[in-house]
């Protein structure tokens, strides 16, 4: 899979599109879910393909990775990243971007209940008592406010943090809840503590050992799509990096997150495209390329 | 499964526990490569035949360590070294070589080994590689337990071969001291599950849970990238140290113990090495079957943070 060229007055590749669309329908398991690459079904790219499917209006393909995704849900409300996986994780988050409307009500909620219910652990209050009782720590308040994990029992991170504040965000957008927007907010200011010295965000360590650290491109696209519509030093200068980013990186996964980064916040040059010879290499590559071109058009996964 | 069955057929690469340790000494080669060069191919084919590694008809998987977009290469493994093995491996009758990787921060896999030069070294890199964060995975648990952690989803393509190659890189590390052939072993822990960072191997200890899956792969061959090695805050942000040597084994433990000597590190004061070695034998210089050049030789005092001082050999 490679972009095609990019002319300066064309609005959109339709050829690509459409040759990636059914790249996703070809690439499809039987079972209605799809691999990353080859093999079986996972959780992350069949969300990102059915977002891309839904997006393209091919509703029969989406609709069996729903069935797919429906079947493999697990009784604590959470998703896990394959059936193999007898666990919850994180990308519960990108199951619930999903909406009510095309998992059902009844998924839906769960799985909101589910991300709502699970933060890093450092910021359970076992673990600060734990700490607290160690002499780790000089009390049992929390030093930074609460993200989400990977895996639950283990630390909150950039990515998960920022997948689940954007399922939350849509969330409460369609009903609205202060217990939500609670988490929300505590989440976008984890981020904003976890933003690295020169701006922009990498997996979520700023500064290991209290050594400065730098920013990678595709989280800090994706942070800055969590921190839609939040003003601070830290997203500004964030901004000024992704757009630097965005003219110099060639990996697709990157350039996807970073183009829903800046639409975010209105900084997409206006008519953007992909430059030419990046290669989309996996699923959730491809899908994202599309679902972030048909955001471009109007037609919003993320915030519509 | 094809892991059962590789293990009986593989001779020479049975597994080394502590038991095995002390009934017969390892053999680690050092061997001096001052540069990225065409004379590593030669060099490779050496190592694979002094250590009489029988892969004809079998499956190998060759597992670099890619961390960072950076063409330099002081980060990761060099691609080099990589298709000089792989043709040595081809070379020896292997009826598959892959190359795999499952990088703990960057997600982009494919993207960082392109930056790292290994689409421009290796012909038909894409068909050769797999990255192991994306890979189908079977629920294992380890023979051996160090860590918290019960069970671990490993990937089909490391699980599946009859010889697992780590392929590390020397470098110091700012939270076990060095980085060698059994740490690159956390990128065969997949991110799918675990996440980028992996850190549910950090919660369970990192050095107990680098035992755990030194355990968990027992027919393993060890090479270590010391040509271009890196001192100071390693593994990412330190800097260059040239070595100019290749360490290579089937002993994972004597291969990594060696590399801390050349390193000037203590390897009894690196955590992992002293808990997976149990009574230690297998890390002790008297018990190792040193070929190719001697410690002394090439030992090169790597820098280290001002946190690991006391590692410090000697």
């Amino acid at each position: 899979m490679k972009a095609g060229e990019c002319g300066a007055s064309a609005p959109v590749r339709q050829p690509l599109k459409a040759m990636s669309i059914a790249t996703l329908i070809n690439k499809q398991n039987r079972d209605g879910g799809w691999s990353y690459v080859r093999g079986g079904s996972w959780t992350e790219p069949t969300v990102y393909a059915i977002m891309a499917l839904l997006s393209a209006g091919e509703t029969a393909s989406a609709m069996r990775g729903v069935s797919w995704l429906r079947s493999i849900s697990r009784r604590d409300g959470g998703w896990p990243p394959c059936p193999a996986v007898d666990q919850s994780t994180w990308v519960t988050g990108l199951v619930a971007l999903l909406g009510p409307e095309t998992m059902g009500a009844a998924a839906h909620r769960r799985a909101v209940g589910w991300l709502m219910g699970t933060t890093g652990e450092e910021s359970t209050k076992m673990y600060r008592l734990r700490e607290w009782l160690l002499g780790n720590s000089p009390s049992l308040d929390t030093k930074e406010p609460p993200g989400w994990p990977w895996v639950p029992g283990t630390a909150a991170w950039v990515g998960p943090t920022s997948i689940a504040i954007l399922a939350l965000d849509k969330e409460d957008r369609r009903q609205s809840s202060s217990d939500i927007r609670g988490r929300i907010d505590a989440g976008r200011r984890f981020l904003l503590g976890r933003a690295c010295d020169g701006g922009g965000w990498n997996h979520g360590s700023s500064r290991p050992l209290g050594y400065p650290s730098g920013p990678y491109p595709e989280t800090t696209g994706l942070a800055l799509a969590a921190l839609r519509g939040v003003r601070s030093p830290q997203v500004d200068l964030a901004l000024t990096v992704a757009q630097r980013f965005l003219d110099e990186c060639r990996s697709a996964d990157a350039l996807n997150w970073l183009r829903l980064g800046l639409r975010a916040h209105g900084q997409l040059p206006a008519g953007y495209c992909t430059p030419s010879g990046v290669e989309y290499r996996t699923i959730p590559e491809t899908s994202l390329d599309l679902v972030m071109t048909a955001a471009e058009q109007g037609r919003d996964c993320f915030w519509g | 499964m094809a892991a059962t069955a590789g293990a009986a057929l593989l001779a020479g690469c049975k597994t080394r526990g502590p038991a095995a340790a002390q009934a017969e000494p390892s053999q680690v080669s050092i061997v001096r490569a001052p540069a990225y060069d065409q004379s590593l191919y030669e060099t490779m084919r050496r190592i694979v035949a002094v250590h009489r590694l029988d892969v004809r008809g079998r499956s190998v998987v060759l597992k670099p360590n890619l961390v960072e977009f950076e063409p330099e290469n002081t980060i990761n493994t060099h691609p080099l070294l990589v298709h000089a093995t792989y043709e040595a491996f081809l070379a020896a009758g292997a009826a598959s070589v892959r190359i795999a990787e499952g990088p703990g921060h960057r997600r982009n896999t494919l993207d960082l080994a392109d930056a790292a030069g290994y689409f421009r070294i290796v012909p038909k890199f894409d068909d050769v590689f797999i990255d192991l964060n994306l890979d189908d995975v079977t629920r294992v648990r380890p023979k051996s337990q160090f860590s918290r952690i019960e069970k671990l989803y490993l990937p089909n393509t490391v699980l599946g071969a009859d010889l697992l190659v780590s392929m590390a890189k020397m470098k110091t590390h700012h939270w076990v001291g060095a980085t060698l052939s059994m740490k690159n072993l956390f990128g065969t822990v997949p991110s799918a599950i675990y996440g980028w960072p992996k850190n549910v191997l950090h919660w369970a200890g990192i050095e107990e849970c680098i035992a755990d899956l030194h355990a968990a792969y027992p027919r393993k061959f060890a090479i270590v990238d010391g040509i271009v090695g890196m001192e100071g805050n390693g593994p990412i942000q330190g800097v260059p140290k040239q070595v100019g040597v290749v360490v290579a084994g089937r002993d994972s433990l004597a291969v990594d113990a060696t590399c801390c000597r050349v390193m000037r590190i203590d390897p009894f004061r690196i955590g992992y090495l002293r808990l997976a070695a149990a009574d230690y034998t297998q890390i002790a210089e008297g018990n190792i079957v040193q070929t190719g050049e001697r410690i002394a030789d090439v030992a090169t005092p790597f820098a280290l943070i001002p946190e690991f001082k006391s590692i410090r050999l000697g």
